[in-house]
Order: C-alpha cells, then sequence, then structure tokens
C-alpha cells in the first residue's frame, strides 16, 4: 500500500482545475454557436447547419473592419449587426419558402449555404491563418496552485453569460421577444393572434447569427489560435453537440452543453494519448449519438422529441 | 333584414388535392350566434379555417365590407376576427398572462391592461393561474384560456371550433352561458362550430348543418331543434 | 413546335421505342467508352476538362453510392445523410480482402454487401425511435465518425492507419489486374471505330495498349455491377416492399394504419442503402487503388447529397446524374483557371463547393425535382406514354 503522497494529489488538483479552466474557453464558444443553433431551433424546428459558417463569416468581417482601422469592439459590434442582417435575408430569401414542417428540403438548404459560404469566405480571404485582434486583456487572472487561469477564459465565459442575460431579457420583455416565444410554442396560434411569422422568424435568424458572430469572434481571440476558413468546421459538431446536450429548445441548456462538452474535450485530450484532435471529435460524436438515442430532449430541453 | 356582417358565397376549400368544402354559402349577422353542425370529417372546421386564411380557399367571404378570402391571416385578425382553433390552441410554454398578452398582439392602445382584468373577473380561474404556463391548466381551464386569448383582439366576430370538445357537461354549460353573455354584453359576433347540437341550439340564433362539404340544412335554431332529420341525426332522436 | 408522340404501353410501336432507347443507350456508352479510354479533354478558352475512364470509373461508383441514398431518401423518406460511412467501408473492407487475401475485387462483394447491410440495419436502429432532423443528425455524426475510426491504432493492421489501405497485393506486391478476356474483341472494336471518317480520331490511334484494355474492362465490369444494382432496384420498387416503403414515406401514420410493419421497412430500408454504398465503394477503391480516412468524410457524405438532390430525389436516373455530377464537377470547377470576366484570383478557391452549394440552393429552389425531373418534363413535350389507349 503505497503511503498517500500529498505532492501527487496536489498535481491531481491542480491538473483538474487546468482542465476545467481549459473547458472554459472553448466551452463558451461552444455555447455561443449552440444558443444560436438553439435559437432557431426553438422557433423553427430546424437546424441551421449553415451556423458555423455564418459565424465565421461574421469573425472574418469582423476581422476586416478592424483591419481597415475601425477600433476592435467597434468592429465586433458591427460585425454582429452585419451578419445579422445577412441572416435576415437569407431568411427572407431562402428559408420562408419552405413549409417549416417539411424538413427535407430546409435541411438540404442549410447544407447548400454551409457549402456555399464556406467557399465563399475561403475565395475572399484565402486559407491563410491571420491574426485576429485580442478582445481581451492577456495574461493571467487567477492561479490556483499550477492552475492558470487567463483573463481570456474569464472574459469568454463573461461574454457568454452576457449574451444569455440580454437574450433572456429580450425574449422575456419585449414584443417581439414575446411573438417568438409564442412562435416557438404554436405556430398556428400564433397566426390566428396576428403575429407576422416571417418577421418574428427573421428577427430570430439574425440574432442567432449576432451570437455566433460574437462567439466565433471570441474563439478566434484566443492568443494561441489564428483564423482561416476551416476554423468552424469543427466547431459546428461540438457546437452541435452542445446544443443537443443542453436541451435542442433550451437556450440556458446551450451554456450547460457547451461547457459540458468543452470539459469533455479537455478531459479527453488528457486521458486519450494518442490522436488527439481526433479523439476529441469522435468523443463529441459519441455524446450526440447517445443523447439523440435516449435523451433527445438533452438536460434542460422539453420532452416533446419527434418520437415515431 | 340586416345587412350581414359576414357573407359566405360559393366557398370551396382545398387540402392540396382533396376539396374539402364544395361552395358553401351561409351568412353572419350583426351580434348573432350562429351554430354550424356536422358530423366528424364534415368541413366544419374547414370552414372555419377557410375563413381566418389557413387554407386554400375560391370564392367568396365578405366580412365587414371586405373581401376576407386568401387574405393573410394576420390581416384577417386586424379586420377584426378572432379564431378560437379546435383543441384550444394556446401557448403552452407561455404563463396564463402572457397567453393573453399574445391575444392583444395588434393592438397598440392602452386598454389591454383593463381588458385583461375583465377577463381576470370573467373566469376568476385565470387569475388565480395567471402566472402559471398555460400547459398545466385543465382542459375547460385551457377553454376558457383560449376564448378570453381570442377576445384580447377586441374582435368583431368569434370564431369557436367545437368549444365543447373533451370537456365534462357542466364545465360545457357554464362555458356556453358565458358566451352567451359576453354575445349580449360585449356585442360580440359568434359562429360557432360543434357537434354537441343539443347545446349548441339551445343558445344560438341560426343554424346551418354541414354534409361532406355542402350545407344541408339551415334555418332558425328554434325550428331546427325540432326537425326530424337533425334529432336523428344528432340529438339522438 | 416537334409533333407530340403518343406511344401506347403493350403496342409494337411502344415496343421499339424502348429498344431505339435501350440500343442507343449502349452505343452512346460504347462510343464514349472508346473514345475517353486513354485521359481525354475538352478545352474551352483557356482551359482544359478532362474526361476519361478513370472519372466515369468514379462516378459510377458514386452512382451506386446515391442509389443507395434513394432507397432510404427518396423512397423512404428517412433522412439518412451517412452514406459516406458505409461508402467508406465497402472500400476498406474490399481493399483489405484484396491486399491480404488476394481476393479479386469482385468476390468481395460477397462479403461487403452482407456486412455493409448488417451495419445498416443496426446503426438505422435508432431510426426506429426518432425522425426528421434528429436523424440527420444523427446520420451525419456517424458520417464524421468513419475517418476516427479507420484511423485508430487497434485497427491499423486492416486500415493502414492515417495513410490508407493500399489494394496492392501484401504477397506478390502487385496491383490486381483487370484482364479482359480474351474472346471480347476490343482491339477490332477500337480499330474498327478509329476508321469512322472524321471521327475516327477520337478513337485512338491502333490497338489498344494493355493499361487501356485493363481500364476499358474495369469499365465495363463496373457498369454491368451498377446496371445490375438499378436493375434490382427498379425492380424493388415496383414489388410489395416498394410500396410499403413509398408509403411510409408519404405518411407514416396512413402506412402503418394499412397494414405497413413501419419497424421492417425502414431497417430493410436502411440496409439496401448500406449495401449499395458498399458496393460503391468497392468500385471506388477498384477504381483508385487506396483506401484513405479523408477519403469518407463528412463532406463526402455531404456531396453524395447534392449528387442526390441535383440528380433527382426518388428517381433511378437521379443517382446517375448525380454520380456524374459529384465526380466531375468539382474537378471541372478547379481547372477553370479562366473566364474572359471574372478576376483569376476568384477562381482559385474552392470553386467546387461553392458551385456544388449553389447547386443545391438553387435545384431545391427551383428544381427541387433535380435535373432528372426536369428532363422528364422535357421529354413529355415530345413523347408521352399512355397506359391503355384513351385512357383520360
Amino acid at each position: 500500500m503505497t503511503p498517500y503522497d500529498e505532492r501527487t494529489w496536489g498535481a491531481d488538483m491542480d491538473l483538474f482545475l487546468q482542465r476545467l479552466f481549459d473547458a472554459l474557453t472553448n466551452g463558451s464558444t461552444y455555447a455561443l454557436i449552440a444558443v444560436a443553433m438553439v435559437l432557431i431551433f426553438k422557433a423553427t424546428t430546424l437546424i441551421n447547419f449553415a451556423q458555423g459558417e455564418q459565424a465565421m463569416l461574421g469573425a472574418f468581417i469582423v476581422l476586416q473592419l478592424w483591419k481597415w482601422g475601425i477600433p476592435m469592439w467597434g468592429a465586433v459590434v458591427i460585425g454582429m449587426v452585419f451578419s445579422g442582417i445577412l441572416a435576415a435575408c437569407l431568411e427572407r430569401t431562402f428559408i420562408r419558402k419552405f413549409d417549416p414542417a417539411d424538413h427535407l428540403p430546409l435541411v438540404i438548404i442549410t447544407l447548400g449555404l454551409f457549402l456555399v459560404i464556406n467557399a465563399v469566405a475561403a475565395i475572399i480571404w484565402r486559407f491563410d491563418p491571420l491574426s485576429f485582434p485580442q478582445l481581451f486583456p492577456s495574461g493571467r487572472a487567477v492561479t490556483i496552485g499550477n492552475a492558470r487561469l487567463s483573463w481570456y477564459s474569464i472574459f469568454a465565459f463573461g461574454s457568454c453569460l452576457l449574451v444569455l442575460f440580454v437574450l433572456q431579457t429580450l425574449l422575456t420583455k419585449t414584443k417581439i421577444g414575446l411573438a417568438f416565444r409564442a412562435v416557438s410554442s404554436n405556430l398556428e396560434s400564433s397566426r390566428l393572434c396576428g403575429i407576422k411569422i416571417g418577421q418574428t422568424l427573421q428577427f430570430g435568424w439574425a440574432l442567432a447569427a449576432a451570437a455566433g458572430t460574437l462567439g466565433a469572434s471570441i474563439y478566434a481571440a484566443n492568443p494561441v489560435l489564428q483564423i482561416e476558413p476551416t476554423i468552424m468546421l469543427r466547431a459546428l459538431i461540438f457546437s452541435i453537440t452542445a446544443a443537443a446536450l443542453g436541451g435542442l429548445d433550451s437556450l440556458w441548456g446551450a451554456l450547460i452543453g457547451g461547457l459540458t462538452i468543452g470539459f469533455v474535450q479537455s478531459v479527453v485530450v488528457q486521458y486519450i494519448p494518442f490522436i488527439p484532435n481526433e479523439m476529441t471529435l469522435a468523443a463529441a460524436v459519441v455524446v450526440l449519438l447517445i443523447v439523440l438515442t435516449f435523451r433527445p430532449s438533452g438536460f434542460l430541453g422539453t420532452k416533446t422529441v419527434e418520437r415515431v | 333584414m340586416t345587412d350581414a356582417l359576414l357573407k359566405v358565397q360559393e366557398l370551396t376549400a382545398t387540402y392540396g388535392q382533396i376539396e374539402v368544402l364544395h361552395g358553401i354559402n351561409f351568412e353572419v349577422r350583426p351580434q348573432e350566434i350562429v351554430v354550424i353542425l356536422g358530423a366528424n370529417g364534415a368541413g366544419k372546421t374547414t370552414a372555419l379555417r377557410a375563413l381566418s386564411g389557413m387554407v386554400q380557399t375560391t370564392g367568396s367571404a365578405n366580412f365587414n365590407g371586405s373581401e376576407i378570402t386568401n387574405l393573410e391571416p394576420d390581416a384577417i385578425v386586424r379586420k377584426g376576427v378572432a379564431h378560437v382553433p379546435q383543441g384550444r390552441g394556446t401557448f403552452p410554454e407561455l404563463s396564463v398572462e402572457e397567453n393573453l398578452k399574445v391575444g392583444a398582439f395588434i393592438r397598440s392602445d392602452n386598454e389591454i391592461k383593463t381588458d385583461m382584468e375583465s377577463c381576470y373577473e370573467t373566469y376568476p380561474v385565470l387569475y388565480e393561474r395567471r402566472m402559471q404556463s398555460a400547459g398545466s391548466l385543465s382542459g375547460g381551464e385551457q377553454q376558457m384560456l383560449a376564448v378570453s386569448r381570442a377576445l384580447m383582439s377586441k374582435p368583431i366576430l368569434l370564431l369557436l371550433d367545437e368549444p365543447s370538445l373533451g370537456l365534462a357537461p357542466q364545465i360545457v354549460e357554464g362555458l356556453f352561458e358565458r358566451f352567451v353573455t359576453m354575445n349580449q354584453e360585449l356585442g360580440t359576433t359568434m359562429l360557432i362550430v360543434e357537434q354537441n347540437a343539443q347545446i349548441a341550439l339551445a343558445m344560438a340564433d341560426r343554424g346551418y348543418v354541414l354534409e361532406s362539404g355542402e350545407i344541408a340544412v339551415e334555418g332558425e335554431a328554434s325550428l331546427l331543434v325540432n326537425d326530424d332529420a337533425i334529432r336523428r341525426a344528432y340529438l339522438g332522436g | 413546335m416537334a409533333p407530340k408522340i403518343t406511344l401506347i404501353r403493350g403496342t409494337p410501336q411502344y415496343r421499339n421505342y424502348r429498344t431505339l432507347m435501350w440500343v442507343s443507350l449502349v452505343l452512346f456508352f460504347l462510343l464514349v467508352a472508346f473514345a475517353y479510354v486513354d485521359v481525354g479533354s475538352i478545352a474551352i478558352g483557356s482551359n482544359k476538362y478532362n474526361l476519361s475512364l478513370i472519372r466515369l470509373n468514379k462516378a459510377i461508383a458514386y452512382s451506386v453510392a446515391i442509389l443507395g441514398l434513394q432507397v432510404v431518401v427518396g423512397y423512404t423518406g428517412q433522412i439518412a445523410l451517412g452514406q459516406s460511412f458505409f461508402f467508406g467501408t465497402g472500400a476498406y473492407i474490399s481493399a483489405w480482402l484484396v491486399a491480404d487475401y488476394s481476393w479479386p475485387f469482385l468476390l468481395t462483394l460477397v462479403i461487403v454487401i452482407p456486412s455493409c447491410f448488417l451495419i445498416g440495419m443496426i446503426l438505422g436502429l435508432p431510426a426506429l425511435r426518432i425522425r426528421g432532423l434528429y436523424l440527420a443528425l444523427l446520420t451525419l455524426g456517424l458520417a464524421a465518425l468513419f475517418p476516427t475510426i479507420v484511423k485508430l491504432d487497434s485497427l491499423y493492421k486492416y486500415t493502414g492507419g492515417a495513410g490508407g489501405k493500399l489494394t496492392t497485393n501484401k504477397i506478390t506486391g502487385s496491383q490486381y489486374k483487370f484482364a479482359p478476356p480474351s474472346w471480347l474483341p476490343l482491339d477490332e472494336i477500337a480499330q474498327a471505330l478509329q476508321k469512322i471518317p472524321l471521327l475516327g480520331g477520337y478513337f485512338g490511334d491502333g490497338p489498344l495498349s494493355n493499361r487501356e484494355e485493363s481500364r476499358m474492362w474495369k469499365f465495363i465490369l463496373f457498369s454491368l455491377v451498377a446496371s445490375l444494382c438499378f436493375w434490382l432496384i427498379s425492380n424493388l420498387i415496383k414489388s410489395k416492399p416498394g410500396r410499403a416503403m413509398r408509403a411510409v414515406r408519404d405518411n407514416e401514420t396512413s402506412a402503418a394504419v394499412s397494414g405497413v410493419n413501419l419497424a421492417m421497412t425502414k431497417t430493410i430500408s436502411f440496409g439496401i442503402a448500406s449495401a449499395l454504398g458498399g458496393i460503391g465503394g468497392m468500385i471506388y477503391v477498384a477504381e483508385v487503388g487506396i483506401a484513405s480516412p479523408d477519403d469518407f468524410s463528412s463532406l463526402v457524405a455531404i456531396y453524395l447529397i447534392v449528387g442526390l438532390v441535383v440528380g433527382g430525389v426518388g428517381t433511378l436516373s437521379g443517382a446517375v446524374i448525380g454520380g456524374l455530377v459529384y465526380a466531375l464537377i468539382p474537378d471541372w470547377a478547379s481547372s477553370t483557371q479562366s473566364i474572359s470576366f471574372v478576376p483569376q484570383r476568384w477562381l482559385q478557391g474552392p470553386t467546387g463547393s461553392l458551385i456544388l452549394g449553389l447547386l443545391l440552393i438553387v435545384l431545391t429552389l427551383f428544381m427541387p425535382g433535380g435535373i432528372s425531373t426536369a428532363a422528364k418534363k422535357v421529354k413529355n413535350r415530345f413523347v408521352t406514354i399512355q397506359s391503355r389507349a384513351n385512357e383520360e
């Protein structure tokens, strides 16, 4: 029997804490993209496969604005507005023409948008990695033992919470927010109450795109990452899993789901030594498969699921 | 003969390729309570959905001086038509109070609060449960909520689709008594679709019977109650 | 307007029409095969567009895979997006058997078909409980998982890890030889075609080389396999299980009420689709010579869907068109280096996926039936086929 070794225990705790902190960083991004997907899902029961690419495009627009001399956070805000407008146009032009109950054409359209937006971004900005402005002060904020929590992680998580609170307020305290929740709850009755469904959905798409752009910008602002058109491809799978895990129609669920996936990612990286990148993706997909098969409503979602 | 508030002529309605209503004619006069009876599948629900713009139609429906056929649903609501759909159509995730707010969606005046209060007066149980989610209410309570929700838009014409469906008889009685009161106090014209012919005819002014998408019988409610064919078909002999 | 011809099924004219159509198809097919047995290219402007049997073989592989999608998505209405999983499984199993056990390619189908069918049925079990979007997510997730699975260390000796599995025989060190049987007069046909005035030059010079003969034979074999698949599926559709599938697609509740066993129909449909995916994979790896993980990523699954939609969901010819689209468009898009009014910079990005994405969107909006439905409409302007004379 080995005697209890204080040093090992301390080191393990540090490692665990560090993993927890790492989880915050990525988890916040996944949470923001997941929030975007949940917004659209709530209103339309549609998964927007192009969400990640819209977010990536938004982040590139932010980058371009910043390069043109607009101050950092101003660029982010303008980028968010711009991607919101773009999303509203996309909804009007492509999505509105279809019956929301017929999933197949809508799935295909969003897949098409996925391909097109990705290609357009790659054509405009190429695949060269570019440096994104640092949105948050760099360096460590807190050190517990050997575990380092950077300002970046704190601010990323903070932005997440902020977005959720803003959304919460928008949805519960404004008229259009009420309309959005009404449409999510009962489409036909919403029509019968005089709500203009198209405009309400557009609003949802715009909000989702703005949230996504913020998420992608935060992701890209990570001091160790650089931005290029494929950054959101992997994030999409993680975000979809996060959204499903939290419950596809729950905003707070998206936050929890995102953080959970972030945690899974940092834990899996630590414990499975080979091909780290691949395994995190696989782990996320496995989680997704388990959730969809056994508990499609996730942690916080409502239980009305498409069951046969 | 007073001018009809709602005059429907040669109304047909189709779901995809299937024609469900084959050119029906009926009318509703101001402040009347008119009932449409018929068996399942006769097209009663479709008739109401045609009026509120939810189904593809041809023909004419003239409401309060303007054509409402094939207008968008939200435009029809703004003209003063409120539809309480079959199965209540409440917003289950929203609270009772929020349901009422949605009902008043097209309004921007400052009497919304007062109107909500009168709804609560009419149905005190709604006031008790005003913060609860609509999905947690009983069938009867949801029906009260659905009707109140429709009234929040201050409609001229109220369309009610099978309000008695799935409710216990005493509740149905209470519900229909309220309808008569509403009609008398607020002057709301009502077009009610029902399978429960007995209670419907008891409080209506006039009635129509719909069979396989066509009007089979029409007349004063008191006369219809005594009609042999109706008795046999809908009132159990 | 050209005069409209009306043909009635069962009459001699109808039979002649059908014979004429099939014969011209086979002739066209042979002409294409002989013309492109070596890498040929069409030059438009200053761009060279390659067309060769290599590409066409890939197109055949994709067509069979897309045929699988037709069965599960087009005819049974299940949004199953993970065909690349089975495409890859078929490819890897074939590669493994050919390389490690010296099996001939076609024989591997004996293992590929049942395995893919079974795996497809098992993976289709969740489809019994979930529908629509959730199923789409699930299947896409599976497709995303495939490259990771084949790269696992524990499977290395079967899959060759990240480097992929070559089909070179481990014992002999050489590639599997596709040699046409000696009784097939390929040389003679080639030389006969070369004698055609004016067009003869397109068919090459002199007898076929060994490499060309092998390519030709592969093309013929794969086409035969594919045709067999198409024929079987066309019979399936007209049969009772086929009608059951379509009933499930149109309205599950009605189907269940009319006695269709939903679970069985869906599971079998998944099985058949996966088996077809596997067959496609075998053809693919037989042509390409190596099974590598990234050739079976979720992006491939998406491209197969593009092929499905562009070709036309729910049609057999749509699968053929889709396969061609997938095999040719991305390649031709990247071969387009200059168009007069477009800045060259724009043409250097992933134009292939741009065009495929645009096709997907435009077609879903304006031609939801895909190219095959549009083509059918055009054909109907000239020829209509009636079941019986004077039938209203």
